[in-house]
């Protein structure tokens, strides 16, 4: 595909932020050495260019982004906190099982994203994804897994704009 | 010691804590998957309490930025980590522990 | 504040050699990377907390390429060493 075409399709605004975010993170790695400019806009442009060619266009609500960030950090505390002291407890209290949870979200993006999230969060790690499910290992059975990823899954809805409806057949973009 | 240093060596060893969690849990837990629970919970907390510790005593803003990038960094690697292991561990029909 | 940051830094080191112990047990090549891992991110936390110490900030641009190299290092090891060899 060539360039102009791309430019015609792809939405100026994921142009834009991609432009600032490479910006902002080229000026942090350099600490704002401006002897590297010379360097760095042709860096950046490529970057955007591949990146918006790599990863379409996604729209996300920063509201919904900003929520995620404590909601994101309090889970990781709560979780963190049962998976260490299960780790040092002596009798090991760990009973680990795999759970099939069903997507609401649509599928690309949305998902890989949730499943990263499952990942990093601890008691959960993402095991795979299989067309409309993702399986999960949680490295304790009690608690309610189901209920823990619907909520999970909602937060991410409101980053990427979505509404969720539990029935699945029925388009949700 | 000022309020903030105080603060800061509350989050160090906070985060030193859940290194040591970690690395009890990687010696402790049965099988592969289970250590993976441990590692992410070192890489995530452990570090991402250290690094807020540290922030608290930066001496500009752009230090704190990159202390985030490298947190950032660290999550992504250790998400797709996390994620190609278990693919791999799936495909050689290696079985999770269970009680 | 200096005696905390050092004392922190070698208790990261000593949860380090303790993590060794999970490399030589194995048993797959997985465990041992996942130890590798966990290195790599004490690694990134002792040198920060040396940077802080030592008030040298180039130390924090090796922790950022500790956690650069971090993730490329686990992906090589996956897609090469450990799926070729079975």
């Amino acid at each position: 595909m060539n360039i102009a075409s791309h430019l015609a399709t792809s939405r100026p605004r994921a142009w834009l932020f991609r432009l600032v975010l490479f910006s902002l993170v080229w000026w942090l790695l350099t600490d704002g050495a401006t002897a590297s400019w010379p360097v760095a806009v042709p860096v950046i442009l490529i970057a955007t260019l591949l990146s918006v060619r790599l990863m379409p266009a996604l729209s996300w609500s920063v509201p919904g982004m900003l929520l995620f960030v404590p909601y994101f950090l309090w889970h990781s505390m709560r979780g963190g906190v049962d998976v260490a002291r299960r780790a040092m407890h002596p009798q090991l209290p760990i009973s680990p099982v795999l759970f099939d949870y069903r997507f609401r979200l649509p599928p690309g993006l949305p998902r890989v994203f949730m499943a990263n999230i499952v990942s990093l969060l601890p008691g959960t790690l993402s095991v795979e994804i299989d067309s409309e499910i993702l399986r999960v290992h949680v490295l304790d059975e009690a608690g309610d897994t189901r209920q823990e990823l619907a909520l999970l899954e909602n937060r991410l809805a409101a980053i990427f704009g979505l509404t969720l409806s539990f029935v699945d057949s029925e388009g949700q973009h | 010691m000022s309020f903030t240093d105080i603060l800061t060596v509350l989050l160090l060893l906070a985060g030193a804590s859940f290194f040591l969690a970690g690395t009890v849990g990687l010696l402790r837990f049965p099988d592969v998957y289970t250590r993976l629970h441990a590692l992410t919970k070192a890489d995530n907390l452990g570090l991402g309490l250290m690094l807020a510790g540290l922030a608290l005593q930066a001496e500009s803003w752009t230090v704190v930025a990159r202390l985030l990038l490298i947190w950032v960094l660290i999550l992504l690697a250790s998400s797709s980590v996390a994620h190609l292991v278990v693919r791999t561990a799936q495909q050689k029909g290696i079985r999770p522990w269970k009680r | 504040m200096d005696a905390v940051y050092l004392a922190v830094a070698l208790f990261l080191l000593l949860t380090l050699v303790a993590g060794l112990w999970r490399v030589l047990r194995g048993p797959t090549a997985a465990d041992r990377m996942l130890a590798a891992q966990l290195f790599g991110t004490t690694a990134v936390a002792c040198v920060l907390l040396l940077a802080q110490l030592y008030q040298r900030p180039s130390l924090r641009d090796v922790a950022l390429v500790f956690a650069l190299l971090a993730a490329v290092a686990a992906v090589a090891f996956v897609r090469r060493a450990w799926r070729e060899k079975s």
